[in-house]
């Protein structure tokens, strides 16, 4: 279990890192991440109802939470 | 006659104190100046010869200008049917008591044992408002209540969001509380004691049962380029108090043949879960788009010290059909391990500390394969209607002789068909 | 792209995202494609300009196109001018957007986000205040209503320079 989470950290580290050190997306570049569509939550009702049904057929729950992204303005 | 019986749906109820996931919806880049979105939906689910329930839900946001929202969400669901009470089938029909202790039900021979059939309502409401705090910090502080005829659940919230390196990158952290009350009817009964036979009245060990639940959230968000997005999160949590599920049984066999306890008063015991629960997920997801298509991609690994662990993963792919027009077929994989304290049946003359047959708590894999269709009625509406079906298959932890010949663990299929509505004004 | 500017200029660049700090500071040679051709900045010096950076999927630069119009009609006579540059990658968008909310102001087109890199636009929408010789003297990133006053204010200051 510890070793499956170290993998996922590490693979990660070497997705994120590179994003955080490559030239960063500007603030006038971010017409598709603005768009609905590219959020992380889209449909926060289809994400309600779905965790609804899944918790209580399943025993994990959780794991989607907060986020960033979206148009950045203001 | 038909008796009124209210049944705690714990697994659901506790569902709606959900409050990360809550939480997590508010943050919308809305790309219209008004300031209000209105989200209706309305769900069906139906499992095979199980559950099923209508589920409406209207969502209202209000946006005050001033980089400021609050968010508000009422459900009502009406669910019938019934789960499988946690005892196997055998190849006689078998006798169980009320929860009430007011009558019985009987099971045909090779049929799996079900919860008696009832209409239970609940209605839940959720509130949160979203703040700037500074210059690149948002917060999030929630509420929401979950009511059923025997069920309470209060929870709070608090979460912030710190923008970075132009906006690139966030950080989010969260926190959720909730104290629910649960009042089994005809008490909570005394777990790995036995279901009498009637008209003797189950132990119980008081009316009412509390659990807490809390849970906290560390995330990040990477911006990967002007076309993807990736996400990284950790979720801990600790749930205690009355875990059990009051109505869930176990059936006692002997242990070589297989077969139910010849004594009808010691075939049946009440489950019993550990008071405490520790989990965690690990959970990841990344955003693409394509010329206008959009790829979503998730992973979740969970595990718990009930040594559950489980994997999720979800994949789905909207196709651009025009300006107006989406599909988007959905794939989810599920797969998870057996709690330490899950049996399918109990041996006569074995001692156990927690047992329970909830097949929520098996081994088992679940497969949904489903399809949205959505249409942009105008700039600021929006219609949808999704489709989806979930085979869902279960493991035994034993199967012990005459076993063999039943079904103990029956796949559970079932259909959603949800619709729903957007509109900005 | 930054090689084209003074040591100067990179240092006014880095005071430029504090807002509030105000250092008078030239614009260096900026021109900006609008419909009715190619604008030197320096050539509206005598005038005070409020350069605003907008795209057709930021909210905020939304909301803030109704005053935009209010400030250029109400200080126009007094020597002000209101120029708002465009981000979006596709003029279509743009003009899309135009047609839903007028403006009466200029509009400026910077589709390759050239002149945003220059000034090192920090978010959207952003402004920038110029005095009437020329120099930037403030920006702001973002828009809300409650700054408007304050903004107002500081474009009221400006002209009565």
């Amino acid at each position: 279990m510890r070793k499956q989470i170290f993998l996922l950290l590490a693979a990660l580290s070497v997705l994120i890192i590179p994003g955080c050190s490559s030239q960063p997306v500007q603030p006038w570049e971010r017409d598709v991440l603005a768009q609905r569509k590219m959020q992380l939550d889209p449909y926060p009702l289809d994400t309600y109802l779905d965790d609804h049904i899944y918790f209580s057929k399943e025993a994990s729950r959780g794991g989607a939470g907060l986020g960033g992204g979206g148009c950045g303005c203001n | 006659m038909q008796l009124k019986k209210k049944k705690i749906r714990s697994q659901l109820s506790v569902a709606t104190a959900s409050l990360l996931t809550t939480v997590a919806s508010t943050s919308q880049a809305l790309e219209t100046t008004s300031d209000w979105e209105v989200d209706t939906s309305v769900l069906y689910y139906a499992e095979a010869d199980r559950v099923s329930l209508w589920e409406p839900v209207i969502r209202l946001r209000k946006d005050f200008g001033d980089d400021s929202f609050v968010n508000f969400r009422l459900v009502v669901d009406a669910l019938t049917g019934s789960s499988a009470s946690g005892a196997i089938a055998t190849s006689s029909a078998q006798t169980f008591t009320n929860p009430s202790g007011n009558s019985t039900y009987t099971t045909n021979a090779n049929e799996t044992p079900l919860d008696p059939s009832f209409l239970d309502t609940r209605a839940a409401i959720n509130m949160d408002w979203e703040q700037p705090w500074g210059k690149d910090v948002t917060g999030n502080l929630g509420f929401n209540i979950s009511k059923e005829f025997d069920y309470l659940s209060l929870g709070v919230s608090a979460s912030a969001k710190w923008d970075l390196n132009k906006k690139n990158s966030t950080l989010t952290t969260g926190f959720a509380y909730n104290a629910d009350t649960v009042e089994p009817v005809g008490g909570a009964p005394v777990g790995l004691t036995n279901m009498p036979v009637f008209p003797t009245v189950k132990q119980t060990m008081g009316s009412s049962q509390d659990r807490t639940i809390y849970d906290v959230i560390l995330g990040w968000t990477q911006v990967m380029s002007r076309k993807d997005l990736l996400q990284f999160n950790y979720v801990y949590g600790n749930e205690s108090g009355y875990l059990t599920d009051g109505y869930k049984i176990l059936t006692v066999v002997d242990g070589t043949t297989g077969d139910p306890v010849a004594d009808p008063a010691q075939r049946y015991v009440y489950e019993k879960r550990p008071d405490n629960r520790t989990r965690h997920s690990v959970y990841t997801q990344w955003v693409h788009q394509f010329d206008e298509d959009v790829l979503r991609v998730s992973y979740r690994y969970f595990w718990d010290d009930w040594d559950i662990t489980s994997h999720t993963v979800d994949m789905r792919y909207r196709f651009e059909m025009g300006t107006k027009h989406f599909l988007e077929p959905h794939l989810r994989y599920y797969s998870q391990s057996a709690a330490d304290f899950y049996q399918t049946s109990l041996i006569d003359g074995q001692t156990y500390n927690y047992a329970s047959a909830d097949y929520r708590l098996a081994d088992m894999t679940s497969t949904t394969i489903g399809l949205k269709y959505g249409y942009e009625i105008s700039d600021s509406s929006e219609f949808g209607i999704r489709i989806e079906q979930i085979v869902q298959s279960a493991d035994p932890s034993q199967v012990i002789g005459n076993q063999s010949s039943q079904d103990l663990v029956p796949d559970i299929d079932a259909t959603i068909l949800q619709l729903n509505y957007t509109l900005q004004f | 792209m930054r090689r084209n500017y003074s040591a100067i200029l990179l240092v006014f660049l880095a005071v430029l995202v504090l807002p509030g700090l105000s250092q008078a500071e030239p614009t260096g040679s900026i021109q900006i494609n609008t419909s009715n051709g190619v604008i030197e900045l320096d050539s509206l010096k005598g005038q005070v300009i409020y350069l605003d950076f907008w795209a057709s999927w930021c909210a905020p630069c939304k909301k803030s196109f109704p005053w935009l119009n209010e400030i250029h009609a109400k200080y126009g006579k007094q020597g002000f001018k209101v120029i708002a540059v465009n981000l979006d990658k596709d003029q279509e968008l743009a003009k899309r957007f135009l047609q839903h909310h007028p403006a009466k102001f200029l509009i400026g087109y910077d589709p390759e986000g050239k002149i945003a890199s220059q000034l090192k636009v920090q978010g959207m929408p952003s402004s920038f205040l110029i005095d009437r010789k020329g120099n930037i003297v403030s920006s702001h990133v973002g828009f809300k209503e409650k700054n408007i006053k304050s903004l107002e204010a500081e474009i009221e200051n400006l002209l009565s320079k």
